[in-house]
C-alpha cells in the first residue's frame, strides 16, 4: 500500500512543479514527473511479488501455482509512453516558439497575445 | 584559432569510442527483442540516443555530413509499408491480418517466435529514425538574437 502512495506523492510533486514554478522548461519536466508516476501506478497494479513472464508455457503450466504477471498493463504503458513522448516535443516546440517571440521563458513575462 | 564546433576533445573523443558500442547495444536488444526484456521500442530508443550523442558532442554540421538526413527520412517512411506488407502477407498466406506465417522454431532459441522478430526489427528502425528526426528539427530551431525565422 505505501508503494502506491509514494507513487501519489510523485505525482504530487509534478503537480507542484506545474503549479509553482514560472520557467516554461521546470513545467515541461514537471508535467513529464507526473507522466512518469502514472506509468509506474499501472506497472504497480501489474507487478506480482515472485510471479513469472506472461509467455504460455506448456512445461511450466503443469507445476504448481503459477501467477504470471499481468502483460496488459505493460502494453499499455508502451503505448503511453510513445504518446507522452509526442506530448513532450510538441510542448518543447511550442516552448522554442515562444522564445522566439518574447525571448524569455518566464511566464509572468509572456502577456501580450498579439499574433 | 579554428572555429569550435560541438564540445571540447575529451567528450568527442570518447564519444568516437562509444558511439558503436552503443549502437551494438541496440542491435542486441532488438534481436532479442521476443526472449529478453526489450525489443523494437527499447533498442530503437537506445539508436537514436547514439545518434543524439554524436550530435551534441560534434555539432549539427558534422552530423547531417556522416548520417545523410534525407535517406533517414525516406527510411522512417519507408519502414511502415514494410510493416504493412509483411501483416498483409499474413492474409496471402490465408490467415488474418498480422498473424504468423513462418515456422515458429524452437523455444528460447534466437530464430523463432515466427514474425515477431521481423515486426521488432522493422519497428526498431521506425522508432530510432523518427526519435532521432524529432532531435534534428528540434535542433534545427534557431534561438539566437537576429535569427528571427
Amino acid at each position: 500500500m505505501i508503494i502506491y502512495l509514494l507513487c501519489f506523492i510523485l505525482f504530487l510533486v509534478g503537480i507542484y512543479g506545474v503549479i509553482t514554478k514560472r520557467d516554461l522548461v521546470k513545467i515541461i519536466l514537471s508535467i513529464a514527473i507526473m507522466g512518469y508516476s502514472a506509468n509506474l501506478f499501472l506497472i504497480l497494479f501489474a507487478y506480482k511479488k515472485s510471479a513469472l513472464y506472461p509467455i504460455l508455457d506448456p512445461i511450466l503450466e503443469k507445476s504448481v501455482e503459477i501467477s504470471m504477471v499481468d502483460p496488459l498493463p505493460q502494453a499499455l504503458v508502451l503505448t503511453s509512453i510513445v504518446i507522452e513522448l509526442g506530448t513532450t516535443a510538441l510542448l518543447v516546440s511550442l516552448a522554442a516558439r515562444l522564445f522566439q517571440k518574447y525571448r524569455t521563458f518566464d511566464i509572468t513575462k509572456i502577456r501580450r497575445l498579439l499574433g | 584559432m579554428k572555429q569550435q564546433t560541438g564540445m571540447t576533445l575529451i567528450v568527442k573523443t570518447i564519444t568516437r569510442l562509444t558511439v558503436w558500442l552503443i549502437i551494438l547495444y541496440g542491435f542486441y536488444i532488438i534481436l532479442h527483442g521476443h526472449l529478453t526484456p526489450g525489443g523494437g521500442f527499447g533498442g530503437g530508443v537506445i539508436l537514436a540516443l547514439a545518434f543524439l550523442n554524436v550530435l551534441l558532442a560534434y555539432g549539427r554540421e558534422f552530423t547531417g555530413k556522416w548520417l545523410k538526413i534525407p535517406f533517414l527520412e525516406k527510411l522512417e517512411s519507408f519502414s511502415i509499408i514494410l510493416f504493412l506488407l509483411v501483416g498483409i502477407s499474413g492474409i496471402l498466406a490465408g490467415k488474418l491480418f498480422l498473424a504468423n506465417f513462418i515456422s515458429k522454431g524452437h523455444k528460447y532459441h534466437l530464430l523463432s517466435a515466427g514474425t515477431i522478430p521481423v515486426f521488432n526489427i522493422i519497428i526498431g528502425i521506425k522508432v530510432a529514425m523518427s526519435l532521432f528526426l524529432v532531435i534534428w528539427i528540434l535542433s534545427g530551431l534557431k534561438l539566437e538574437e537576429g535569427e528571427e525565422t
